[in-house]
């Protein structure tokens, strides 16, 4: 006989869109995959030596819920440097990489504030996140020329409606747009006029040339700073991620990250540490080489009469590009992030890498 | 009252570990984690996969290849037939795997039936979820047995699923193939659904037989059930375990977890497939040792006079301290602040059993028998 229970949770299940929308690959799997959140770059055997050191010493069992001590030193380090916040170990949780950063954020500081306020375009996690126990959304509205980055004045329009928790992409996670240090200044403000918080995803901010501009930076005590642990060094499948917060906020995610995970996979937090100590030693060449390589497809796309969208992440591109073009992609076979699954139909984003030009003359 | 008096449930257990990390000499008795490491043959394998599989990028469902050696071991050991590329969700551990199964079955206000004493996430989880949990208390004098006839009395319209956690942590009973087969056929009367945790499958005891549900006649279409390598291969820091069930359901189960958590490490699916699919000496002298341990532990809670259910399997045992007149918080409280000593207690599982201590056979003879002995002093001490 049939089950009305499953068929009724089956129901339940077609009519959560959120949770249907597919998420881009966490990292690129050959040279053509240019859809994936993180580009790839082999892994330094020094990641690998930390990783394998550790688990021959018999580090195999559970620690700390919130991560292991030094790796959230170095996190926090890191961050203090590249972003100008001031963050101590007990501000850092570290996650099971950045989807499980985006659901502690969006569920556990979302479940203090009626409404939550998320760009229209933003990274299909945030849906998906939004989608597993649903939160009352107030959508941001955004536009192609500003790179789907909610302008100030939508920002500042559902404060003043009421709403008091933000969800921010800086850079965007589909054209690697920022807020300029001006505008995060303001953004600060509004924060502070009306007492509201947000939640602030940095992890494609290593790929901007100059400071990253974070809000945590200059609005501490309500913010939540998101990202990977570390973007495009080739633990995009260890999956680590982190959080950075005040304490009162890390307490109640801390619990949850307990209750659906106990900790994150020791292997991948000391292969992270490794990597927080040689996280700098090439950034520069590489963050030259994908300037040269955005700005090579940027003028390439120009040539071919294609549209870009403005971005100051150096690791993507994004682009118009309606059906029949994305076809070509397809025809081509190079794999590329679908701007519709951020909402966004008609365009496309690419990871910069060495097939990045051979897209841009497919899409031509 | 003190800080330490206010935490509950989950809290005052990670409050105790806490406390249990300052003292040298502690012996851990408590958190449910191996003191073996995990197999090298296993920790090689991670570490060629960081060498040579760099590039994966599995699917969030997990590694098909991992999700294959799954659904051999699940039919292996389980008797359960499952689809790899359908009916098999690999997860950050048993943990997620939980979170997952409760997620993918309960919303606001149904309830789901649990045997008690239980495993405490389940609550937490079921409360994320909306959830209620409806308790059917089971006690030592019958080894924690679920009578199924209280498991019918306590159904009510909003009762959605029912929890069978075997071999239960934290009252190691075993529900007998009798039960399992009267538990199912409730379940199939009243149309629930069933959420089974065989963590413990490869630790029972004496003549007792361990039956998942999902292997039964009509379980299956009706049952996720969850596993992870943690216990059996002490591979508690890997995080890595799995849910299997009907493919209707185990597509939800799927979109939530891309959902919570995106994937699971690559490197721990590696390690997996290294563990299913390689040698299995090492748990069969790991279970060997859980077996002596259980009987040098009961030996000793005989000699103290205390009553417990009998741990038919699993790494526990539930022992009564009713006689200290005190809360098992305060107990365990006084036996690690006196002797150094973690256990845990009873009230972190359920407020209903403020009369309980968990103590684990997850340290090595020579520790146990001081702890043992510790625990002696400080019982003598009330």
């Amino acid at each position: 006989m049939a089950s009305q229970s499953k068929a009724n949770i089956l129901a339940s299940h077609a009519a959560n869109a959120g949770l249907k929308i597919p998420l881009p690959a966490i990292s690129m799997r050959n040279a053509r995959d240019l859809g994936a959140d993180e580009p790839f770059h082999p892994l330094d055997e020094r990641i690998i030596a930390g990783a394998v050191e550790a688990l021959e010493s018999g580090q195999t069992h559970y620690v700390d819920v919130p991560g292991i001590a030094p790796l959230r030193e170095a996190i926090a380090k890191h961050l203090n440097a590249a972003c100008g916040s001031n963050w101590q170990s007990d501000n850092i949780l570290v996650t099971a990489g950045m989807q499980e950063a985006r659901f502690l954020t969006i569920q556990m500081i979302g479940a203090q504030y009626a409404h939550i306020a998320v760009p229209a375009v933003a990274h299909p996690g945030v849906q998906k996140a939004l989608g597993v126990r649903r939160r009352q959304v107030v959508s941001l509205p955004t536009e192609a020329a500003r790179g789907y980055l909610p302008s100030l004045d939508a920002i500042a329009a559902a404060l003043k409606n009421g709403c008091r928790l933000l969800y921010l992409e800086s850079p965007s996670r589909l054209s690697g747009a920022v807020y300029t240090q001006s505008q995060v200044a303001r953004i600060a403000e509004l924060l502070a006029q009306h007492d509201a918080a947000a939640i602030w995803d940095q992890g494609l901010a290593r790929w901007v040339d100059g400071d990253c501009h974070s809000l945590a930076a200059q609005a501490a005590e309500s913010t939540a700073a998101i990202g990977e642990a570390w973007h495009g060094f080739g633990l995009g499948s260890w999956l680590v991620g982190s959080i950075a917060a005040p304490t009162e906020w890390i307490a109640p995610m801390q619990s949850q990250k307990q209750i659906m995970a106990i900790c994150t996979s020791t292997a991948s937090q000391y292969a992270a540490l490794a990597a927080s100590e040689i996280v700098g030693e090439t950034h520069e060449q590489r963050l030259a080489q994908m300037r040269r390589q955005r700005a090579a497809a940027v003028a390439m796309a120009s040539g071919l009469g294609l549209e870009t969208l403005p971005g100051a992440a150096n690791n993507l591109l994004a682009l118009q590009a309606d059906a029949s073009l994305r076809g070509r992609l397809a025809e081509a076979g190079i794999d590329f992030a679908a701007g519709e699954d951020f909402g966004a139909p008609d365009i496309v984003r690419l990871n910069i890498g060495a097939a990045t030009a051979a897209a841009i003359e497919a899409l031509g | 009252m003190s800080k330490k008096k206010q935490a509950a449930g989950t809290n005052l257990l990670y409050q105790l570990i806490a406390e249990a990390r300052t003292y040298d000499d502690v012996i851990v008795m408590g958190r449910g984690d191996p003191d073996f490491d995990t197999p090298a043959h296993i920790v090689a394998a991670a570490k060629q996969a960081m060498i040579h599989h760099q590039a994966d990028v599995p699917p969030a469902a997990g590694l098909p290849a991992l999700r294959e050696a799954i659904a051999a071991r699940v039919k292996r050991v389980n008797n359960i037939d499952v689809d790899p590329a359908s009916e098999v969700v690999v997860t950050n551990g048993g943990q997620e795997a939980l979170f997952l199964m409760v997620l993918a079955t309960l919303g606001a206000g149904d309830e789901l039936i649990v045997p008690e004493p239980n495993y405490n996430t389940y609550a937490d989880s079921l409360a994320f979820a909306g959830g209620v949990k409806v308790a059917v208390q089971t006690g030592h004098e019958e080894d924690f047995r679920a009578d199924p006839a209280a498991v019918r009395a306590a159904i009510t319209e909003k009762t959605r699923a029912l929890l069978l956690v075997s071999p239960n942590n934290p009252a190691a009973n075993v529900i007998s193939p009798a039960d399992m087969r009267a538990l199912l056929n409730i379940a199939i009367e009243h149309d629930l659904m069933i959420l089974a945790d065989d963590i413990y499958d490869l630790f029972v005891y004496d003549d007792f037989v361990h039956t998942s549900p999902a292997s039964l006649p009509g379980g299956k279409e009706r049952s996720l059930t969850l596993n992870a390598l943690s216990k059996a291969y002490s591979m508690t820091g890997w995080r890595l375990g799995w849910i299997v069930g009907p493919a209707d359901l185990m597509a939800r189960v799927a979109e939530l977890k891309a959902a919570i958590s995106g994937g699971t490490s690559i490197i721990s699916q590696h390690a997996g497939i290294a563990a299913l699919t390689g040698p299995q000496d090492a748990v069969e002298m790991m279970a060997a040792a859980y077996a002596r341990r259980r009987r040098l532990v009961l030996d000793a809670l005989d000699e103290m006079g205390m009553q417990y259910g009998l741990p038919q399997g699993g790494q526990f045992v539930f022992a009564n301290i009713a006689f200290t007149g005190m809360d098992s918080a305060e107990v365990a409280q006084r036996i690690l602040s006196e002797q150094h000593v973690l256990a845990y207690p009873g009230s972190a599982f359920s407020k209903e059993r403020k009369d309980y201590l968990r103590m684990t056979f997850l340290q090595p003879e020579e520790q146990l028998v001081e702890g043992l002995r510790r625990m002696k002093l400080a019982m003598a001490g009330i």
